[in-house]
């Protein structure tokens, strides 16, 4: 039978494992017993020794090697990691998920790169052991791990405001009947039997619930807790002593995998190819719809947000650091564009321009807007851009679509390309990569595509990073009714 | 009778607040937070500017609204440990706002408001709460008309905590923007279910917004992607959804077309309520009990949604005593 700890390691049993090993001692110490269970997996194929990981840390990289290669490369050969669905290796699965957890925590924190890739690693790694095991078995380790995270029978909706808010499930997805979740059959057939004409209620329930939609409830929380944990880990470490050295090893490690893709197999579909976006002159035919609905100009009712709170973040990343969702680091106007100058003359002039625009234009009656968008740009609340203001206030990102629809749905239009991206500044630096492309593709530019041999785009990061957009919708912009 | 709609004088204004308004109009809900709420005022008519106002008790409230006589008064909906400064947040009541005159798909076609949107706008309201109550289970609910829509504030502790993302999964959700999906997986199977044939949680929600909005829709009515041959089929064919013959409808529709048509009304709901209203942590929102200046009419707290009448029960007297 499956040990819980082999889906969830957070859970009691996967907690007794770790205390049972007591310290990092041994930890890096070679495992006769894993590399046995590895090299006698039936599924298993290994094709260089090195390939079978020999102790905890190596078991560690190996689960985020697996993700990234599943993720990005094209080759990918799951017999390779074969061994990730055998539950026999629990024990040192649940070690090395720990390990990782720690490592990230300590060095990169719960706002990181890293710690996104290692929920999403460990959301993926869950649901390719479900898949591996029988229906039954399946199910009923998915009955048991659910008791044990909702600790009652029926809960209300607002029990998951934190899968809400981070948007890992969407309130759509649930079945509520009186701000309760349905999820066990029972209780759907006393709510919702009597209510369905022409159909059987029971497979109605096989269709909307079944299996479906408590994998996906298991999976999302322990994706949560995954990432609470290490949350918990950084605060710890931030008060308490230096970290174990060999979690800073491992965290190196993990990020030397997650750097991979970025060499080899090119960001996000794998298929968009081009190279990092470098700040440079904005091309306004890149712009995605909304942006240049914004630049006509708003009739009034809309002027304040569309120009301050959308346009003054699109502009300034766009023209100073495209690459800010990729790269993950919160990054200051200056540390792009020192002197100022580019902001000064390219990046205010085209906002102030948008502003000019609205109907009727927005400095004319609220010239106070001008301290927002220095505000928005991290310069404080101050009517100059001066250096010695800059960090009084963040520089905001871009908006994600979703926020636009929700803030500014009279500037949604999406055209195809939108429908691929999640943030207009991906729009941009597809579009970007797309004319960077066509000139390439040009008769008298052959001798440049040596020089471009990095290969990434910046997409599918940027459509992970709609929680990345900064919550501009709590507090000095409040608007009345 | 018929109102016309047009903006109270100084005068009316004074009058108003001296000889018809009371304190204890204002509702209790607000009363007994009042030192935990920051107040905002509009003097002259151009948005509220005075704002960051406290009041320790409502005869303070009382003194300045007979004094001041403003043109608009406001409350905010999040509760502070220090409103002066609009400082050390508590919570925030969960608000909903529904604009007559924002309404995607409006039958009446006047330019402001007028009696027929307004009863739109109510049947919106309705809508919403049975959804707030029915699915999200929440009770503690407040609707206000707001001059010229309604204001539905819900209190429920068990809300008023959160965050700004789960607040606009909470407006997804009542307003019906997202279309659910139709295919469903079991044992390797994969099965149509169209929102229409599923009597309960989202995709009922989602139905009856579609069913509102398919009710209203006229051939001006602007939908992404839906030409007007497919809005004439839908005038032609809609008295089927009357009597809930959605695998009719959609037939006479044509299946591609039908989806096209969900598609575009799922991103029209999005502004059934006014979503920033409703993601904003800090927002003032008008004060139920005073006066909407610029259609003289009161901000009322309803008691019963089914028999208020705007044109009845939120006319300040002065209006009857208008000679022109």
């Amino acid at each position: 039978m499956v040990s819980i700890s082999f889906l969830n390691p957070l859970s009691p049993e996967g907690k007794d494992i770790v205390r049972e090993l007591g310290s990092f001692e041994g930890i890096s110490q070679d495992i006769p017993e894993l590399r046995s269970l590895v090299t006698h997996n039936p599924s298993q194929e290994i094709v260089d020794d090195k390939e079978i990981p020999s102790n905890y840390l190596e078991l560690a990289l190996k689960r985020m090697e697996w993700h990234i290669k599943k993720k990005h490369d094209r080759e990918f050969n799951s017999r390779r990691y074969a061994f990730l669905s055998d539950h026999a290796i629990t024990k040192y699965d649940v070690i090395s998920f720990y390990l990782l957890c720690q490592a990230i925590g300590v060095k990169f924190g719960p706002n990181s790169r890293e710690t996104r890739v290692m929920v999403e690693a460990q959301g993926d790694i869950i649901q390719e052991r479900l898949g591996k095991l029988h229906e039954e078995e399946s199910r009923l380790i998915v009955e048991k791990s659910l008791q044990m995270l909702l600790k009652k029978d029926r809960v209300h909706w607002t029990f998951f405001q934190e899968l809400l808010s981070t948007r890992k499930i969407r309130l759509t997805d649930l079945i509520l009947d009186h701000g309760e979740l349905i999820l066990d059959r029972e209780d759907f057939m006393d709510c919702f039997g009597p209510k369905i004409k022409h159909r059987n209620p029971s497979s109605m329930y096989q269709l909307l619930i079944g299996d479906e939609l408590k994998e996906l409830i298991m999976i999302k929380m322990i994706m949560q807790e995954t990432e609470d944990y290490i949350k918990q880990v950084h605060e710890k470490a931030r008060v308490m002593v230096e970290p174990n050295p060999i979690l800073l090893e491992l965290a190196d490690e993990v990020e030397e995998v997650l750097a991979e893709p970025m060499q080899y197999y090119g960001y996000g579909s794998g298929r968009s190819g081009g190279g990092p976006m470098k700040a440079g002159p904005l091309n306004p035919l890149a712009f995605p719809p909304c942006v240049k609905k914004a630049l006509e100009g708003i009739k009034s009712g809309g002027r304040n947000d569309a120009i301050v709170l959308f346009m003054t973040p699109f502009v300034s990343y766009a023209r100073l650091y495209p690459d800010v969702f990729r790269m993950n680091i919160s990054k200051r106007i200056s540390d792009q564009d020192p002197q100022l100058e580019v902001t000064e003359n390219e990046v205010l002039p085209l906002i102030y321009e948008a502003a000019q625009r609205c109907v009727p234009p927005l400095f004319d009656d609220q010239p106070q807007e001008k301290v927002n968008i220095n505000a928005k740009l991290g310069f404080g609340m101050h009517s100059t851009l001066k250096m010695e203001h800059e960090g009084e206030t963040t520089w905001y990102t871009p908006m994600s679509c979703e926020k636009i629809k929700l803030h500014l749905p009279h500037l949604c239009r999406p055209d195809d390309v939108c429908k691929k991206i999640g943030n207009p500044l991906s729009y941009y630096n597809r579009m970007i990569w797309e004319v960077r492309n066509l000139d390439k593709e040009g008769p008298d530019s052959s001798d440049e595509s040596s020089s471009d041999n990095t290969k990434d785009i910046t997409t599918a990061d940027t459509e992970n990073s709609t929680k990345n957009d900064n919550k501009n919708t709590d507090g000095t912009n409040s608007r009345e009714r | 009778m018929i109102m016309d709609l047009k903006p109270a004088t100084p005068n009316e204004r004074r009058q108003y607040y001296r000889e018809e308004w009371d304190v204890n109009d204002v509702p209790e809900f607000i009363r007994e937070t009042l030192t935990q709420r920051e107040f905002g005022f509009d003097h002259i008519g151009r948005g509220p500017n005075d704002r960051y106002r406290v009041f320790q008790n409502t005869d303070y409230l009382r003194k300045f609204m007979r004094v001041r006589t403003p043109f608009a008064a406001y409350s905010s909906v999040a509760f502070y440990h220090k409103p002066r400064r609009r400082d050390g947040w508590i919570k925030a009541e969960l608000v909903f706002d529904v604009d007559a005159k924002d309404i995607p798909i409006r039958s009446c076609g006047c330019d402001n408001v007028c009696e027929i949107c307004l009863k739109q706008a109510k049947d919106i309201v309705h809508g919403l709460i049975d959804t707030i109550k029915g699915d999200l289970g929440l009770s503690n609910i407040y609707v206000v008309y707001s001059g010229r829509g309604y204001h539905i504030r819900v209190l429920d502790d068990i809300v008023m905590g959160m965050d700004s993302d789960v607040r606009s999964q909470i407006v997804k959700y009542l307003v019906g923007s997202d279309v659910p999906r139709s295919e469903y997986s079991s044992h390797g199977m994969k099965y149509n279910l169209e929102h229409f044939t599923i009597p309960f949680g989202y995709p009922q929600v989602f139905t009856q917004r579609v069913k509102q909005a398919l009710l209203n829709l006229n051939l001006d009515t602007e939908i992404d992607e839906v030409s007007k041959d497919i809005k004439k089929a839908v005038i032609k064919h809609r008295e089927l959804l009357s009597e809930d013959q959605w695998g009719l409808f959609r037939k006479e529709i044509g299946p591609v077309r039908y989806s096209r048509l969900v598609k575009g009304i799922a991103s029209l709901n999005l502004t059934l309520v006014d979503a920033k209203v409703s993601i904003d942590l800090k927002r003032i929102l008008r004060l139920p009990s005073s006066l909407h200046s610029g259609v003289s009419m009161k901000s009322t707290l309803i008691k019963n949604l089914e028999t208020f009448d705007p044109f009845q029960d939120a006319v300040p007297k002065f209006v009857y005593e208008r000679k022109d």
